[in-house]
Formats: C-alpha cells, sequence, structure tokens
C-alpha cells in the first residue's frame, strides 16, 4: 500500500481537477464515450445523432430554396423539416432521461470516490501520526493544532496535512495560472505594440 | 415552374369547386379561415347561401371582432342567431370574444357582486388573475357559443373566424380546456371532502352556492367540449376551408394554418383562392398583366402543392360584393367554376 501521505495529496489533486475542469462537461464526455459502447441507449444515442443531421440538412436545403420563387418545393421542404425536428424532438426528450440518470449516477460514485474516501480516510487514520516532528522546532500550542484532532502530540494528523495539500495544489494551480497569463498577455501586449506601430506607419 | 405545368396537365386534379363539401350531407361544423383582408367574410357568407340551397337550416356565426356580416349583409346581427332577410333557413350571428367576459360578469349581477364582496379584497384579484389566463377570453364566448347552438338545432353551422391567429387558438382550445377541466375534476375530487368541511362550517359558498354545484357545472361543462372537441376531429362531421389570395406572405400563411391544422387533426380539404385578376388579352393596363402574371405563379405553385385539395379560383370583382343578390350571384362561382373571358 502506498504511503497515506501520497492517497491524501493525490486525492486532493484530483478533488481540485475535478471542480476546476467542470464536472458537466466530464459527464458529457462520459456520456459520448458510454454511448460509443454497445450499451443500451447506443442505438438511441445513434438515431439522435443521424436526425439532427437530418435537421441541419434540410435547414440547409430550405435555405438554398427562394421561397418567393418555388413556394411549393420549399414548402415540402419545410414540411420534411418540421417533421424531421419533430422527430428528433422525441428521441432527444426519451434520451434525457437516460442521460440524466447517467450523469446523476456519475456524480454520486464521484463524489463517494473522492469527497466520501476523504472523509473515510480521515474518520479511519484520525488517531495516527503521518510523520514526527522533532521536538522543540514549534511551540507547544503549534504543535497541539498540528495533531488536531486526535493524533498524538508532536506529530501531523491527516486532516492537517489535508488541507495543507489542498492548500499547497490551490496556490500551485493559481502560480500557474499566473505565469500563463502573464506569458500570454506579454505576447498580445507585443502584438498590440507591433500594431500600434504599424498604425503609426502610415500616418 | 415547369414541372408544376406538367403535373397540372394530368387528370388527377380534384374539382376546382366546393361542390364536394355540399354533398357531404354529414358534416356539421364548417370553418372559413385565413388571413386578414382576403375574403373571409364573402366567402363564408357565399358557403352559407350554397348550404342553405342544399340543407334544412344554416347558421353563420362570425367570430371575428371586426364582425363584417353585418356589413356584408347590410343588415345588422347581434349576439343571437337572426334570420338572414330573404332566407328562410339562413341565420347568422356576431359574437364578440373580447365582449363576453363583460357580459357574463353583468349576467352575474348582484349575485357575482356580493359573492366578490364576500371574498373581501381577495375577490377583484382573483377576477383579474382568471381572465388573464391566456385563451380564457375565447374560452367563454366559444362556451357561450356551444351553450347557444346545442339548445338550437342547426343542420350545419359556419364559423367565419378572425384572421389565422386567432382561429387557431380557437380550435385548439377545446383540447386545452379539457385538459385544464380534467386536472380540476381530478384534484377537486381529491381535496372536496376537505374543503366541504371548511366551507360546511360556515355554510357553502359565498353567494350561496355549495361547491358541488360548482363542480357539477364544471363537469358538464367539461363533457360538452369534450363532445365537441370529439366531433371537431372528425373529418365526417367538421372541415376547415382556408381563404387565400396568390400572393406569398398569404400563401405562407396558408401552408402554416394548413400543418396545424393537421397537428390538431382537423380536415381541411379546400382552399379558395379570391381575387384572381383575369384581364383580357389585349387588355393595355401595364399593372394589370403584371400582376395577372404573379398571380399566375402563386396559383401555379398553389396546384402543384396541394393537389390533394380543391382549388376554387374566385376572380376580382370590379363591384364590391355586398347585398343579397351580389353574394348569391357570387356564390354560383364557389359551385360552377368561373369561365375567364378570352
Amino acid at each position: 500500500m502506498p504511503s497515506l501521505l501520497l492517497i491524501v495529496f493525490v486525492l486532493q489533486l484530483a478533488l481540485h481537477l475535478l471542480n476546476n475542469v467542470g464536472s458537466s462537461s466530464v459527464n458529457q464526455l462520459l456520456w459520448v464515450l458510454y454511448n460509443k459502447l454497445p450499451t443500451p441507449t447506443a442505438a438511441g444515442a445513434k438515431k439522435q445523432t443521424i436526425a439532427k443531421r437530418e435537421v441541419i440538412r434540410l435547414k440547409r436545403e430550405m435555405a438554398g430554396i427562394s421561397a418567393q420563387d418555388d413556394f411549393a418545393r420549399w414548402a415540402k421542404v419545410r414540411r420534411q423539416h418540421d417533421k424531421a425536428v419533430a422527430d428528433f424532438e422525441k428521441i432527444d426528450a426519451s434520451l434525457r432521461t437516460a442521460q440524466n440518470t447517467f450523469s446523476t449516477t456519475l456524480t454520486t460514485v464521484r463524489w463517494v470516490s473522492t469527497t466520501g474516501l476523504r472523509y473515510i480516510l480521515q474518520f479511519w487514520y484520525t488517531k495516527r501520526a503521518l510523520f514526527w516532528i522533532p521536538r522543540g522546532w514549534v511551540p507547544g500550542y503549534v504543535e497541539w493544532i498540528l495533531a488536531f484532532p486526535r493524533a498524538p502530540r508532536g506529530s501531523v494528523s491527516i486532516n492537517v496535512w489535508d488541507v495543507a495539500c489542498a492548500s499547497c495544489v490551490a496556490m500551485v494551480n493559481e502560480a500557474v495560472l499566473a505565469v500563463w497569463a502573464l506569458a500570454t498577455k506579454d505576447k498580445a501586449a507585443e502584438k498590440g505594440a507591433h500594431k500600434q506601430e504599424g498604425m503609426a506607419i502610415p500616418a | 415552374m415547369s414541372n408544376g405545368a406538367v403535373v397540372l396537365g394530368d387528370d388527377d386534379l380534384l374539382e376546382p369547386t366546393l361542390q364536394s363539401i355540399l354533398d357531404q350531407k354529414t358534416l356539421r361544423w364548417i370553418f372559413v379561415g385565413g388571413k386578414g383582408g382576403v375574403g373571409k367574410t364573402t366567402t363564408s357568407c357565399s358557403l352559407a347561401i350554397q348550404m342553405a340551397k342544399h340543407r334544412k337550416s344554416v347558421l353563420l356565426i362570425s367570430t371575428d371582432p371586426a364582425h363584417n356580416l353585418s356589413d356584408a349583409f347590410s343588415q345588422k346581427f347581434g349576439k343571437d342567431a337572426r334570420l338572414v332577410n330573404g332566407f328562410d333557413n339562413l341565420s347568422a350571428m356576431e359574437i364578440d370574444p373580447n365582449g363576453s367576459i363583460q357580459d357574463l360578469l353583468a349576467a352575474g349581477g348582484d349575485g357575482a357582486e356580493e359573492a366578490m364582496g364576500g371574498m373581501g379584497g381577495m375577490g377583484n384579484m382573483m377576477q383579474d388573475l382568471a381572465f388573464s389566463i391566456p385563451g380564457v377570453d375565447e374560452a367563454m364566448s366559444f362556451a357561450e357559443v356551444l351553450k347557444q347552438v346545442k339548445s338550437l338545432s342547426y343542420e350545419v353551422i359556419i364559423f367565419d373566424t378572425a384572421p389565422t391567429g386567432h382561429t387557431l387558438r380557437f380550435l385548439q382550445f377545446p383540447t386545452v380546456m379539457e385538459k385544464a377541466l380534467a386536472k380540476i375534476s381530478q384534484l377537486s375530487s381529491q381535496f372536496g371532502p376537505m374543503l366541504n368541511g371548511i366551507l360546511g362550517a360556515r355554510g357553502g359558498l359565498p353567494g350561496g352556492g355549495s361547491l358541488d354545484d360548482v363542480l357539477e357545472k364544471m363537469e358538464s361543462l367539461r363533457e360538452t367540449i369534450a363532445e365537441v372537441n370529439g366531433q371537431f376531429k372528425d373529418a365526417d362531421m367538421t372541415t376547415f376551408v382556408c381563404v387565400c389570395i396568390p400572393e406569398f406572405l398569404s400563401l405562407y400563411e396558408t401552408e402554416r394554418m394548413i400543418q396545424e391544422l393537421s397537428s390538431y387533426e382537423i380536415d381541411t380539404h379546400a382552399i379558395v383562392v379570391n381575387q384572381l385578376l383575369f384581364p383580357k388579352k389585349d387588355n393595355p393596363c401595364e399593372q394589370c398583366n403584371a400582376r395577372r402574371k404573379m398571380q399566375k405563379k402563386y396559383l401555379d405553385q398553389i396546384e402543384e402543392l396541394y393537389d390533394e385539395f380543391n382549388v376554387v379560383k374566385m376572380p376580382l370583382l370590379v363591384e364590391e360584393v355586398r347585398g343579397k343578390e351580389r353574394l348569391e350571384k357570387f356564390s354560383e362561382m364557389l359551385v360552377q367554376p368561373f369561365v375567364p373571358p378570352e
């Protein structure tokens, strides 16, 4: 079994990523992947895609016909289009229930395997010392805080380690973002400056 | 275009008259509808005149707030059916979808006032709330018409409807109302005993009625509506005559209307194309010829698109179609196709 220290850190990282990448987009992606597999909803999803394509095709066709000059043809395409849209909506509605169930399940599973797991770990190892700090490094009341709530005095508890990992991940994330923003902004600013120069010359 | 011409040449086109409607003896409800200003009233009056020749009794109802029946027959019509001058089996009436609520409230009179008073300040609020529901005014007038029509025994009832949007709402709402009323009766059967317990303590509803009476009334209204709804969806009993002119917008609206009607399962198989120009070959009028060309284009489109419909072509006359004689002459052309002069 890998070290508890590492597990807690990875868990925090996963939590942070999941929160920031956006659970709904992950759900969406997994839903698409799920329907690529031979699952009960795969046929419906395929039909939905076909229906969507048909609607788009008819929309294009309709846009290509002048309603004023060729009303009969236009109206016939429009009837097909309306029918296709109705079909699509029907398929979509029936799939939507399945999709909702799917994402609810996913959300539950995700919660249990991250936040839930975190709570379990915190509860289970609450009395255990993750590592010891040399005696006399920090004053007594800080030792008490580090061992909070129930780890032996002089050690670091899992809860405190958890908090430390979370803040560390958050800070690194912020730093990376800031560096990224700086780098791209610099380029953008340079570009802007170039443009201004370019503008300045003809004037 | 040329395709259309080829299709036109085939003899599978239905005859260009409303004879099929006249011959359909089971028909009870006929709706005449279309965009504003395309000649709905003229067409419905003409159809009513022709119908009167084939049926024992015909009632013509205008639900258009603009009320053109009085105009067309040069005779004042009101909320009650009245015989049209010169006919003994053709009656007409005009109902105002907006006026009927006020009428209803006025008819309620003191009782209604008292009831509202009994509810304190809530009364007025409830009243405003109830009448702000979309379509409720039409629902009221509809119920009013049904009540009258059921008590009178007409063989055919022809509706001269308001311009498109109104008509469709008017037709849709038996369905809407039936749903709403079904919900209400379901709720009341669940909560009725409880409500009665509360109301019973102080002796019935304000105004003197008891809850059961109200529910009973509602139930009977629902039954009436369900019955009429069934009749409207029965192609043997109900048909819709679309009126249009050979112009783009009118055609567009007609197509939309036909699609919507089919979604409400209401039968329609006749289109009347009004205001057609038939200038003589050597006519020097530039505008007339240009217009004729445009009309011809849309007429071809109509015939291509609605090959399962009776498409009736009516000419634009040089005089206004008003009064009994002119309407009668005009109505002939619904049955005998108009032959343009060379």
